[in-house]
């Protein structure tokens, strides 16, 4: 026996409306989760901003060069201002997460573990590049500062030279961290920098070879010019 | 700290003994030394006799602290101090590490504090030119209570002591508006309540150790108001105990403990406007170079910073004065010119990046070396146009032109 228009009809709105009944309180779950996560991660944000302020977290990232180095990037902001905000989606993403998990989507099954366990790592090397970037900074300053005090040619090119090594090997350490081609980056970080010392110091040794006495003998001698200084400062 | 305690964290027990031991002392003669094995003798015969001389009616010592030598002139000073007759009180003072220069003073400083000292003379044994007279006219103010700190002034060529004449006594004077021809100038004399007042609350634990610390005798007696008198003395004789410092770690060295002074007495400099003279407000004696500096090179240094130093000073000064630095480079050695109001001004640049931390401070302040050798250079052009008695004409720009940056200074400061 054929079903009516009207039946199908009314059967397709009550099997949907079963499946939303069904799913509702999934979804409200989710949104509530993203609500109360959205909620925790401004309080969270707020605290962690106050108690770093009281700690006098931007006082001392002044001292040490973070707040110029920052700014020399483009960020003006604070740095508690910079931890309350990756505190803050930090527990944005857990909370999408947890939403995402309530939804129980077959497609997003198991992310938010598998999120979860990679976010430790993934804080570590957002750490170790920010440690490296300002190292890289401070080293490379203090190369140039030293380079021009002692009347040398190439000082930018140096301290350039320095800076990015020193983020390329925080880069291949963060990316170690997130185990991300683990043996193909140490592989490579070997083969760039062993490669670039062998092929300096052939070039040094072989290749440039009267051209780097001639620099070495330039610059004793005028070393030996300068030594001592001629002038009494003080 | 109490100053028992102080005592007690500075010197080891023998040395504490031989304190206690020493009783109460009139006059103290307090000498510093670091590698002076060769030299240290002379200038211990020359304090011993210039104290009995001329406080022979007072109980005096003479107290050696050693600043980490290493050629053995602790025994040497043990070997004189035994040599002396009895009753001449001598000793060498053994400091608990850590051990340097700055510690040394302070030592001597509260060594005296400790022996009653209604007068102390510092000296460093360096200053291997010293003569009895030179303790004389540093004593006397104080042995008659007509000063609280007696300052040396020296005698000196045209290039010498250019850190000194273009950096530290202007900027010194503008501050604590008294001008001084030495901030660290090797000696100086101290009465009981000079003693006193600089080692206050907070007085050894500042940046300006361990180079300064002449520096914070010096700023302590300007900034409290003690009575100053400069005394002129020849030309000062340095031999050095070791080998020299390169010329950015003598501005780490000296400029730095500058600054942190101004940090450390802020209250005492900012409100103040007039200049009071310090007695008697000879002008500096300059005498014809032996030496002939070499320009260009220091206006090659400067061009160098000029081209490769930008990103740091980027950091420190202004654009506006920026702008006023990039026109300097275009002519020769011999027309070189560094104004010295656009000098002061660098100078207070850099001291309001310091005082805010604008990068790490050892890299602000290596990095006025460049801009430092192209004031200098700027100087000796200037004073090789200028007839030997206009000279002092120069440095009294020199100062009028901290002075008048001192407004700008304090706007930004605060």
């Amino acid at each position: 026996m054929h079903e009516s228009w009207a039946d199908i009809l009314v059967t397709s709105f009550r099997e949907v409306a079963v499946r939303l009944a069904g799913y509702a309180p999934r979804v409200l779950a989710s949104l509530t989760l993203v609500i109360v996560g959205w909620i925790a991660a401004a309080v969270a944000r707020r605290l962690t901003v106050r108690i770093l302020r009281a700690a006098d977290v931007d006082g001392r990232s002044q001292r040490w060069g973070v707040t110029s180095g920052l700014g020399r990037t483009g960020i003006r902001r604070a740095p508690s201002d910079l931890v309350g905000q990756l505190v803050f989606w930090v527990i944005v993403l857990i909370g999408m997460l947890m939403a995402i998990e309530a939804l129980n989507v077959p497609a997003a099954a198991g992310l938010a573990p598998v999120v979860i366990r990679f976010l430790p790592n993934l804080l570590v090397a957002i750490f170790v590049m920010v440690v490296g970037w300002l190292l890289a900074n401070f080293l490379a300053q203090a190369l140039l500062i030293f380079i021009v005090n002692a009347q040398l040619a190439g000082g930018p090119m140096l301290a350039s030279v320095l800076r990015w090594l020193v983020i390329l090997f925080a880069a291949s350490v963060a990316l170690t961290q997130l185990g991300i081609g683990r043996e193909m980056i140490l592989l490579v970080f070997g083969i760039v920098f062993g490669g670039a010392t062998m092929a300096l110091a052939l070039a040094f040794g072989l290749g440039g070879r009267h051209l780097a006495r001639r620099a070495l003998e330039d610059w004793f001698r005028k070393r030996q010019d300068r030594a001592p200084d001629d002038m009494s400062h003080l | 700290m109490t100053d028992t305690a102080a005592v007690i964290d500075l010197f080891t027990p023998a040395s504490l003994d031989t304190l206690v031991a020493a009783g109460p002392v009139d006059v103290v003669a307090g000498v510093h030394v670091v590698n002076q094995a060769n030299h240290v003798v002379d200038v211990l015969d020359t304090v011993a006799s210039a104290l009995d001389a001329y406080a022979p009616s007072r109980r005096s010592a003479v107290l050696v602290a050693d600043a980490g030598s290493q050629d053995g002139s602790p025994d040497v000073v043990r070997a004189w101090c035994d040599s002396r007759g009895p009753g001449a009180l001598g000793a060498c003072l053994d400091l608990i590490a850590p051990v340097h220069r700055g510690r040394a003073i302070g030592a001597l400083v509260r060594a005296a504090q400790r022996v009653g000292a209604r007068g102390l003379v510092l000296l460093d044994a360096d200053l291997t030119g010293v003569r009895k007279d030179w303790l004389q006219a540093l004593l006397e103010p104080v042995l008659r209570d007509e000063a609280d700190f007696v300052s040396p002034a020296y005698a000196r060529s045209v290039s010498e002591g250019t850190l000194t004449t273009n950096l530290l006594a202007p900027l010194t004077r503008a501050l604590y508006g008294r001008p001084i021809q030495q901030v660290m100038g090797g000696c100086a004399a101290m009465s009981g309540a000079s003693i006193g007042s600089c080692l206050g609350p907070g007085a050894e634990t500042g940046d300006w150790q361990p180079h300064g610390a002449e520096m914070w005798l010096t700023t302590t007696a300007l900034a409290s108001g003690a009575r100053v008198v400069e005394v002129q003395l020849d030309r000062k004789l340095v031999t050095p105990g070791g080998p020299q410092p390169d010329l950015a770690t003598i501005l780490v060295r000296t400029v730095g403990p500058l600054f942190a002074l101004m940090e450390h007495y802020e209250a005492a400099w900012l409100d103040r406007t007039a200049t009071e003279p310090v007695r008697p407000s000879d002008p500096v004696q300059v005498q014809p170079d032996t030496r002939s500096p070499d320009v260009e090179r220091m206006v090659r240094a400067f061009e160098l910073g000029l081209k490769d130093l930008l990103p740091v000073w980027e950091q420190i000064i202004p654009e506006s004065t920026l702008r006023e630095l990039y026109p300097l480079a275009l002519p020769g050695a011999d027309e070189f010119t560094l104004p010295p109001r656009l000098w002061a001004r660098i100078v207070s640049d850099f001291a309001v990046a310091y005082h805010e931390r604008r990068l790490p401070r050892e890299h602000l302040l290596r990095s006025l070396t460049p801009l430092y050798l192209g004031r200098v250079a700027a100087f000796i052009v200037q004073a090789r146009a200028t007839r030997l008695e206009r000279i002092s004409d120069i440095f009294e720009t020199i100062d009028r032109a901290f002075e008048e940056e001192k407004e700008h200074l304090v706007a930004r400061w605060r």
